[in-house]
């Protein structure tokens, strides 16, 4: 049981890596910085820990995906990503990629439910 | 707060030492601002408990720096295929050197010894150990000047347009025990197995079953076999009741399709071993004298020469047997190699 527990996490978590680059990307066509970009996506049932949420905007940035800047909000200094131009051609490319994979999904699991059937 | 300020500088420690600042400075942002919230929603400050709860929701200070840090490999994705492939050639290589070495050494040497041959096949894992050890560390080397952008490495669609299907190997040439045997073949396998375990059960009973003529000669001529031919037999008879197990429980487990390349290089290098019992016969006494006191005189001087010509033939079969089994070692390295070149193709 604890074995097949364990593979389903390993799975979930392969599953979920691409996709939260995504979600990620997707938010950050809004300027934000990173608990109220944590908070949005939880709201949008997305739930990213911290130690995961962080270090991935920083390397977004290092790959020119993001861009950031230190500013005063609220009495506090706080680091505010937003998309770059490079981020943005990306992110439509692989949201395209996204809906492709979907639809495909999609078919197959009914072309398998109907043949089953 | 006391214990968010102890977590971020526990998590600065396990920084890069150039981003520690900008990195801890964002995380003090981030936090405090779920602090604040979490705080603001039970209007009151968090006790100590929650405060240690929330802290430990966040992950160990390692745990977060890591997250931080670059996926840090010894020997990375790209590299690895190439690092096994060389590996298993290199250990290959290093045994079947070594092996040769050590035969070439006995067989030169003016007195031929059978403890040095011992201590030299014993050797082999320390040999191994040092190529695979050597090996790993070319690697990560290469690995870590790949990562810092030292070097390049060639890219893997430059090594498809080269392939070409042409190039595969014909079944005929596959290699043979890729061939699955056949169930007729597994039993009879076990079969003669247990006749050949029988009839060297009944040698030391009737020994012209193995010597055939040469029994009666023996039986009446001075000579009689030393005690450490018993050493020997034993080490043969368990050795091919080994084998008999094993082909019996590959065919009660229905895997005797199953190509099974290592077991012949596995008995005949255990076979190598029992060879070197009788070239550890002490003063390489394989023969001895049925009573040594009244046929010293007579026939004394005759049996050195015959121990020394008779060490010499066992000294010969079991370097022809070494050297037999280097040969399988390769061939069975080189058809690895050819079916890891195939995959990889």
């Amino acid at each position: 049981m604890a074995l097949a527990e364990n593979l389903f996490e390993n799975l979930r978590l392969e599953l979920r890596r691409g996709c939260l680059t995504l979600a990620v990307l997707a938010q950050l066509r809004q300027e934000r910085y990173g608990y109220t970009l944590r908070k949005a996506l939880a709201g949008d049932g997305l739930v990213i820990e911290e130690s995961t949420l962080y270090p991935l905007l920083r390397r977004l940035e290092t790959q020119g995906l993001l861009a950031s800047e230190w500013r005063e909000e609220e009495k506090r200094n706080k680091r505010f990503y937003r998309l770059t131009p490079d981020g943005e051609q990306i992110f439509a490319q692989l949201l395209e990629e996204w809906h492709a994979i979907n639809v495909s999904i999609q078919q197959t699991i009914n072309t398998t439910v109907n043949s089953t059937h | 707060m006391d214990l968010l300020d102890r977590y971020l500088l526990a998590i600065k420690k396990h920084l890069p030492f150039e981003r520690q600042g900008d990195i801890v400075a964002e995380l003090r942002a981030n936090l405090e601002a779920q602090l604040e919230e979490k705080e603001a929603a039970l209007s009151r400050p968090l006790t100590q408990a929650e405060a240690e709860a929330w802290i430990k929701q966040l992950g160990s200070p390692l745990q977060m720096a890591a997250h931080y840090r670059p996926q840090q490999y010894l020997i990375g994705p790209a590299i690895f295929p190439i690092y096994r492939h060389v590996l298993k050639l290199a250990l290959s290589w290093a045994t079947i050197i070594y092996a040769i070495g050590t035969v070439v050494k006995f067989i030169a040497s003016a007195e031929p010894d059978g403890t040095a041959l011992l201590e030299a096949i014993l050797r082999v894992p320390l040999v191994v150990l040092y190529t695979a050890a050597w090996c790993t560390l070319v690697f990560a080397a290469i690995e870590y000047a790949v990562a810092r952008g030292c070097i390049k490495l060639p890219q893997v669609e430059h090594f498809s347009t080269l392939w070409s299907p042409g190039v595969l190997p014909s079944i005929d040439q596959q290699a043979p025990g890729k061939k699955p045997r056949s169930f007729a073949q597994a039993v009879t396998e076990v079969v003669f197995g247990f006749f050949l375990v029988d009839w060297l059960l009944l040698i030391p009973h009737h020994p012209w079953l193995l010597m055939g003529p040469g029994a009666v000669i023996l039986d009446i001529s001075p000579y009689q076999l030393a005690p450490v031919w018993w050493q020997f037999y034993w080490c043969i008879v368990a050795l091919n009741i080994v084998q008999v197990g094993w082909n019996l429980e590959s065919l009660l487990g229905g895997k005797w399709r199953r190509p099974q390349p290592l077991k012949p290089i596995i008995f005949k290098a255990l076979s190598v071993l029992s060879c070197l019992i009788l070239l550890n016969a002490r003063d390489h006494a394989l023969l001895v004298l049925k009573h040594s006191a009244l046929d010293q005189a007579h026939s004394g001087p005759s049996i050195d020469v015959i121990n020394l010509y008779v060490y010499r033939s066992f000294m010969i079969i079991t370097a022809i047997a070494v050297l037999q089994l280097a040969w399988d070692l390769g061939r069975m390295s080189l058809n690895a190699y050819r079916r890891h070149a195939a995959a990889m193709q």
